[in-house]
C-alpha cells in the first residue's frame, strides 16, 4: 500500500487533519465521561461511531433519555446521503466489500479531501481515501483515549465544561449558515429553544426545537 | 435502552446512512423532505448551543455563558466561521466574565 502514489498523497494530504481530530476527539472523550459515560464505553462510541456530531450530540443528550439521541442520530445520519451518494458515483464500480469499508468512514474531512482529490486527478481515490481514513480514524480514537485518561482528573465546574459544549456546537453550526433561510433558521432555532425549556419536559426540548426550527425553515426559500 | 446499547444504535444509524448510497445508487431525497435534512443539523447545532450557554443547568439565567455566545458569534465572524475562533473567542469572554463577575 505504501508504494502506492494515491496512498501516499492520502497520507499527506490528512496530515493535518490527524492533529485537528484528535483535539476533537480529546474534546469528546472529556465530555463523555463528564456526561456519564463510562471511560470504556466512550472510547467503544469512538471505534463504533466515529461520527464527531453524532457523538456529540449523544453525549448532549444523554440525561433525556434515548428516544431523542436516536432522533437526533437519523437527523444528523441522513445529511451522509448525498456524500455517500457522490462518494459513488467518483469511486466507480467497486467489490462490494470495498464499497461497505469506504462507507464506515464517511465523515466531512476526508469526503471533502476525496472530492478534492478527485478534482485533481488523483488516478486510485479509494487507495487514497483509505489512507486520510486510517489518519482520521487512528487520531479520533487515540484523541478519545487521551481525553477519557484526562476526563475524570478535570473538575467540569471549574473549567465551565458545559459552557465550553456549547461554544462546541456554536462553533459546529456557524459553518451551515451561508444564507438568510439559514439565518432564520438559527434564529428560530434559539428562540424555540429558549421556549422549550421554559414548557417542555427535559427530554423534548432540544429536539422540538430543532425539529420546528428545521420545518420553518423548509418552507423558506435560500 | 443502556448505554451500551444505545452506542450500538447510534453506530448502526449512522453507518446505514453511510452505506446506503454505496451499495446501490439510488436519488437523494429531494423536495420538502431534502430541504427539512438539509437545515436539520444547524438547527439541532443551534438549539444545543442554546441550552448549553443559555440555560446552563436547564434554566434560563443571565451567566457567563451569555458573555461566552457573544465572544463565540464574534469568533466566528472574525475567523471566517472557524471552529478554533468560536472555541478561543468565546472561551476568553467567558473566562474573563466570570473573573469579572
Amino acid at each position: 500500500m505504501l508504494r502506492d502514489a494515491s496512498f501516499r498523497r492520502g497520507l499527506k494530504d490528512s496530515a493535518l487533519i490527524f492533529l485537528a481530530v484528535g483535539s476533537f476527539g480529546l474534546f469528546y472523550g472529556v465530555l463523555a465521561v463528564d456526561a456519564g459515560l463510562s471511560q470504556t464505553l466512550t472510547i467503544v462510541s469512538s471505534v463504533v461511531i466515529v461520527s464527531g456530531a453524532a457523538q456529540f450530540a449523544m453525549v448532549g443528550l444523554l440525561a433525556t433519555g434515548a428516544a431523542p439521541v436516536l432522533i437526533a442520530a437519523t437527523g444528523l445520519g441522513l445529511r451522509h446521503l448525498p456524500m455517500s451518494a457522490t462518494l459513488s458515483r467518483l469511486i466507480g464500480p467497486r467489490h462490494v466489500f470495498t464499497r461497505l469499508r469506504m462507507a464506515f468512514i464517511l465523515v466531512d474531512e476526508t469526503f471533502g479531501l476525496t472530492v478534492r482529490a478527485a478534482a485533481a486527478g488523483v488516478t486510485d481515490l479509494v487507495a487514497y481515501k483509505t489512507a486520510a481514513d486510517l489518519m482520521l480514524y487512528s487520531s479520533w480514537i487515540i484523541g478519545t483515549t487521551v481525553g477519557v485518561m484526562l476526563g475524570s482528573a478535570i473538575d467540569p465546574v471549574a473549567v465551565g465544561i458545559d459552557v465550553l459544549f456549547g461554544l462546541l456546537f456554536l462553533g459546529l453550526a456557524a459553518p451551515f449558515i451561508r444564507s438568510r433561510r439559514d439565518r432564520v433558521v438559527a434564529g428560530t432555532a434559539i428562540a424555540c429553544t429558549l421556549i422549550a425549556i421554559e414548557v417542555l419536559p427535559t427530554a423534548w426540548q432540544l429536539t422540538t426545537a430543532a425539529g420546528a426550527a428545521s420545518l420553518i425553515g423548509t418552507f423558506l426559500h435560500e | 435502552m443502556n448505554d451500551l446499547w444505545l452506542i450500538l444504535a447510534v453506530a448502526a444509524i449512522t453507518y446505514a446512512s453511510r452505506v446506503a448510497f454505496l451499495l446501490r445508487p439510488r436519488p437523494v431525497p429531494g423536495g420538502l423532505v431534502g430541504r427539512f435534512l438539509d437545515v436539520f443539523p444547524l438547527a439541532l447545532f443551534m438549539a444545543i448551543a442554546t441550552s448549553g450557554l443559555g440555560a446552563p443547568g436547564g434554566r434560563i439565567a443571565a451567566t457567563p455563558g451569555l458573555a461566552a455566545a457573544v465572544g463565540g458569534v464574534v469568533g466566528a465572524i472574525a475567523f471566517r466561521r472557524s471552529l478554533w475562533g468560536v472555541l478561543a473567542v468565546g472561551g476568553a469572554l467567558f473566562y474573563l466574565a466570570r473573573w469579572a463577575l
